[in-house]
């Protein structure tokens, strides 16, 4: 034990006295909080001033559009005929930054034109677009029926068919949650694929500089093993908690700084409808799911719960792939050798992903009710359902889960411990599948 | 101290040792011998419990080896390695905390070897600043530092300059001052006959000789006797006649030969000097023992033949 603590010790201080360590602790948190920015910058992006001049010779419009115009864009009115080319080139129009021409085919082709200096952002499209669509929508009321706009909109009103899972039939859990759970398992692939071949690469370079011979004779090969791949694993740590640290600290700072209105729907503009409806055109913009996501994040998610199985299904993943990607580095014969070996868990580790994605499409499947309990994919999935939340009464299945992780991982560090003994001193050789039998074989 | 017995060992069905058994006495320097691929690398391997032996059992200080035992014992590995980015001093610290050291004495004893050899310079140089010949020193110092009682050694010598190699045996000679035991495994001929007590030639996996260095010599001579006269070459090979053989000449100044002649029909020294005096003037005369390197191929060679028939 003393000498796997050293082995450890070792390999801790090795990793995080190399540049590259600190760089990774420090550039992660940032490339990601610069991401996450960026998906909240946006969604804020609607906020800069669009200003359009409406060509509207026989006034169909009456000069407004939407009760009360928004921050956003502003709409100007004209009734004289302009050509996009005395648009484009006339000095006078410069102040404007997209045309639009009105006239009474609109209310029967449905079909309106607008000519932009610069593209409009998505968000503001999709403002503008529904503005105008509003607004032809109310002339088309006043011209054809008799009924009053609040009446119409009433009848218009889609039937709105809402799915609900018999378990959580508040619809409490989301795909949105689902993802973030995602995400954590992710960030386990991540760290255990990163951190896995740093076990692989130190395993192949004791190996191939020897010094393995004299730490041999002191040091049993489990042992080694499992000093190498703890010490291995105390830097992921400190990685992964550097982080979450950096990571949140971010987030609080967004908060508190950058975005401290994102929650306020008043400041999106434009929308003057019940709050039904609101919520539905909420869903259907990006602005309003850019707002979901930020909820989503500071107030939806549990972080500590997550945190707890993630810290879990992280340390377990951990060293249930690093089994294998230690075994492999110990029976390679050279370095290429071993990166042939490296696919298939690669693979796997692919295959967890799509899996927990699966997990996030069907999350009662039959299949998903499954993979939550293989050990290979249960770390991704798992998060994916506690993000999801377990329905009630089946908490007990992320128990069975780790319970069969653990024992696996124990089973698996014994297989890849009798490999690692018996490969390590073996030097220069392809391997085959014939001799990994024979080293398993052999006490 | 150390006693291996019927050690048998094979790699996919092919012996590397087959029934190697060996008694190597406390305070004695032992030599293990034999040409690559013999088996000495695998029997050192067992010893140092990193490999496992199929049959047979090894004793040390009459108790059947454990892991504890290692912690007696300071390994040198023929395929020398450290870890390349370390700094030389933690490197040395680390390698004694594992064999049973605390820190501050790892550190004090690193610090005692490195100013021994007047390299306390590079303690804070990383391995891979250094040349291969300094590698080997702090792979040396490595071995001894936890103070064993027993020092195996596969090859200690090569790598090194003549200048080193003098400094690396005599701190193997003042180990076997101290009382400590020392297996060296070594090509290097000159060194077994300067410091080895005792050795074992092992052969295609089997132990093919085992004695001290002398009688191992002296098993091997041929009656041959080396030498220098002054006089003339055609008188000296005339006296000789049919009872001893010319074997080697060596014209070493004007007038003045080193030979090498072999006794024939039971003659002996006596009979040589006989023969030779009024003929020439004799400066010296020696019993001609072979070398151990000539015992090692002789040896080798026998074996070859044997295992042919």
């Amino acid at each position: 034990m003393r000498n796997s603590w050293l082995i450890s010790k070792r390999e801790l201080k090795e990793r995080i006295s190399n540049s590259a360590f600190l760089w990774m602790l420090f550039i992660g948190p940032i490339v990601s909080l610069f991401l996450i920015y960026l998906l909240f910058k946006a969604g804020d992006e609607g906020k800069s001033t669009l200003r359009i001049l409406i060509v509207d010779p026989i006034n169909l419009m009456d000069t407004k559009i939407v009760a009360q115009e928004g921050k956003t864009i502003d709409y100007y009115f004209t009734d004289k005929y302009i050509e996009v080319e005395e648009f484009r080139d006339s000095k006078k129009y410069k102040e404007f930054d997209a045309l639009m021409e009105v006239n009474e085919k609109i209310l029967m082709n449905k079909k309106a034109f607008i000519f932009y200096r610069e593209n409009p952002s998505p968000d503001l499209k999709m403002q503008l677009k529904f503005q105008l669509e509003r607004r032809v929508e109310e002339v088309m009321i006043e011209q054809f029926t008799r009924l009053s706009v609040d009446e119409f909109r009433q009848i218009k009103q889609p039937l709105n068919v809402d799915f609900r899972n018999v378990y959580d039939p508040k619809n409490e859990a989301s795909d949105m949650e689902g993802w973030v759970g995602f995400v954590f398992g992710a960030i386990i692939v991540l760290f255990v694929l990163l951190f896995g071949m740093t076990i692989l690469r130190s395993t192949t370079r004791e190996k191939s500089n020897r010094i393995v011979e004299v730490l041999l004779a002191s040091v049993k090969p489990s042992q080694l093993m499992l000093g190498k791949i703890t010490g291995i694993g105390f830097s992921a740590l400190i990685q992964i908690i550097g982080w979450i640290i950096l990571i949140s600290l971010g987030l609080f700072v967004f908060r508190q700084t950058i975005f401290p209105d994102l929650f306020d729907l008043s400041n999106w503009e434009g929308i003057q409808v019940s709050s039904d409806v609101q919520q539905q055109i909420i869903d259907s913009t990006p602005v309003g799911r850019y707002n979901q996501f930020i909820e989503l994040i500071y107030d939806r998610i549990n972080f500590g719960y997550m945190l707890v199985h993630f810290l879990i299904f992280f340390v377990l993943a951990y060293y249930f792939y690093g089994a294998f990607f230690s075994a492999i580095g110990a029976t390679a014969g050279t370095e290429s050798d071993g990166q042939q070996f490296l696919f298939p868990v690669l693979f796997i580790l692919g295959f967890s992903l799509y899996a927990g994605y699966y997990a996030i499409i069907l999350p009662d499947s039959q299949f998903t009710q499954w993979i939550q309990f293989i050990p290979f994919t249960s770390p991704v999935i798992v998060m994916v359902k506690i993000a999801q939340g377990y329905p009630e009464g089946t908490y007990y299945y992320s128990i069975i889960s780790t319970l069969i992780l653990v024992i696996s991982t124990y089973f698996l560090l014994l297989v890849s411990g009798r490999l690692y003994k018996n490969g390590i001193l073996q030097f220069g050789h392809h391997v085959r599948i014939r001799n990994l039998v024979n080293w398993l074989k052999k006490s | 101290m150390l006693t291996v017995n019927e050690i048998t060992k094979s790699f996919n069905r092919k012996f590397a040792l087959d029934s190697v058994s060996m008694e190597i006495k406390k305070g004695e320097i032992y030599g293990l011998l034999g040409p690559n691929g013999a088996g000495k690398t695998t029997l050192i391997r067992i010893i140092n419990q990193i490999i496992q032996q199929d049959k047979g059992t090894i004793r040390f200080d009459g108790k059947l080896m454990t892991e504890e035992h290692l912690r007696h014992i300071g390994y040198l590995p023929e395929e020398r390695g450290l870890y390349k980015t370390m700094r030389v001093l933690d490197q040395l610290i680390f390698l004694a905390e594992i064999r049973g050291l605390n820190k501050s004495e790892a550190k004090r004893n690193a610090m005692f070897w490195l100013e021994k050899f007047q390299i306390q310079d590079w303690s804070k140089k990383r391995i891979e600043e250094l040349s291969k010949g300094m590698a080997q020193k702090i792979q040396f110092i490595a071995s001894v530092l936890h103070e064993p009682e027993m020092l195996i050694l596969d090859e200690p010598l090569s790598g090194f300059d003549p200048v080193n190699v003098e400094l690396i045996l005599n701190e193997l000679k003042s180990f076997k001052e101290q009382g400590r035991t020392i297996v060296l495994s070594t090509h290097n001929m000159r060194s077994v006959e300067e410091i080895c007590d005792r050795a074992a030639l092992i052969h295609a996996s089997k132990k093919i000789a085992e004695d001290t260095v002398w009688n191992l010599r002296e098993a091997q001579k041929q009656g041959e006797f080396s030498i220098r006269f002054k006089g003339n070459m055609i008188s000296f090979a005339n006296s000789l006649w049919i009872d001893f053989e010319l074997i080697d000449k060596k014209e070493i100044s004007d007038s003045r030969f080193e030979t090498i002649v072999k006794m024939r029909r039971g003659n002996k020294i006596d009979d040589l000097l006989k023969a030779l005096m009024g003929n020439v003037e004799i400066e010296a005369i020696e019993e001609r023992f072979p070398s151990m390197q000539e015992v090692f191929i002789e040896l080798t060679k026998e074996k070859e033949v044997e295992d042919e028939k």
